[in-house]
């Protein structure tokens, strides 16, 4: 599993860039993001949900991450991913729905590559949604891992937005 | 062994969200099973299968088509649509919302069921970050026993698609 002061696996993920107004219909093809590529020289927010439009991930720390924004880019954030095992074009419906506008970015770990290559997958077979990534959030200076609270209990609590400004 | 006319479909269970006219885009009720061979059973129905929720041909032409369509499918004596993919029933119910799918056409998730490769019909998307999904199929089930089965092998919608299931009613 990722440690404080690790550095972060590269990674490639799928997210759509944001464009204003796009109607909710609309599906434009996800495009890579790479981590190493993206990150490098950054501070950096990654926070993970189980599962997009499920009610934690959508009532809570979400909406968490988009509420603190301000505070975070006061505190040197350049950057907020919410990550998920799903594709691209599930996060990119998910943050229209969400409002996050370009707060934050939405991106599809689709294969569960990057989230194996932490150490942070689960199996939610038995809730019918196969290998999903837990619910966590890592604080990356540079690549370099400063902050990992994963989520121990239902619901958000070192994962969340406010834990996350408290180590900042 | 791909699945068959003549075949009896998998007796497995989906997951669903109800349709409800008042439930908000934002709202996320529990997904609920959706037993086949329950709910199918005496029944003539349509099983379309898409690789995936909120992507371009499935979004803007495969499940629509089969929305507009719906009064002649029931013409024809369709009782029920059931639209499929591998994504959670969480994903499918906002993206039966965003469609406007309301109580034509049950958007429905296969939870994990096995259901596409006891049909014989997954294709692997892992190089596009997509994981292992269905093929785009749809199939006209009778009674539980298939009578017709579509599977696309082109990005285009030529056996699978509303127009291809009601020439085959």
């Amino acid at each position: 599993m990722i440690q404080q002061g690790d550095i972060i696996p590269d990674g490639t993920l799928q997210y759509v860039p944001y464009t204003p107004n796009e109607d909710l219909k609309a599906c434009p093809l996800p495009q890579p993001f790479k981590i190493h590529e993206n990150l490098k020289g950054k501070r950096a927010v990654i926070f993970a949900i189980p599962g997009p439009f499920t009610p934690a991930c959508s009532e809570t720390h979400v909406p968490g991450f988009l509420h603190s924004y301000d505070a975070l880019r006061a505190k040197g954030v350049d950057t907020v991913i919410c990550l998920s095992v799903t594709d691209g074009f599930v996060m990119n419906a998910f943050g229209k729905v969400s409002g996050v506008k370009d707060k934050i970015l939405m991106a599809g770990d689709g294969s569960a590559i990057f989230t194996k290559a932490l150490g942070l997958d689960q199996d939610l077979t038995k809730n019918n949604m196969g290998i999903r990534s837990k619910r966590f959030a890592i604080v990356i200076d540079d690549l370099k891992v400063s902050y990992v609270g994963v989520e121990q209990v239902r619901g958000v609590t070192v994962s969340g937005a406010e834990a996350v400004l408290a180590k900042l | 062994m791909t699945v068959q006319v003549g075949d009896t479909i998998p007796d497995v269970s989906l997951t669903y969200v109800p349709y409800n006219p008042d439930e908000s885009l934002q709202a996320c009720p529990v997904p609920i099973p959706y037993n086949l061979h329950k709910e199918l059973k005496g029944k003539k129905a349509v099983i379309v299968a898409v690789p995936g929720a909120f992507t371009p041909t499935c979004s803007l032409q495969h499940i629509p088509g089969f929305v507009e369509k719906a009064d002649e499918l029931k013409k024809k004596g369709v009782d029920v649509i059931l639209g499929t993919a591998v994504n959670d029933g969480f994903v499918m119910n906002a993206w039966a919302k965003t469609l406007g799918t309301k109580d034509k056409v049950i958007l429905a998730s296969e939870g994990g069921s096995g259901f596409y490769e006891k049909l014989g019909l997954t294709q692997d998307l892992t190089a596009r970050g997509m994981g292992i999904r269905s093929k785009r199929f749809a199939l006209i089930v009778d009674d539980l026993k298939v009578t017709y089965v579509g599977v696309e092998t082109t990005p285009d919608l030529t056996v699978s698609g509303v127009d291809d299931v009601l020439a085959a009613l």
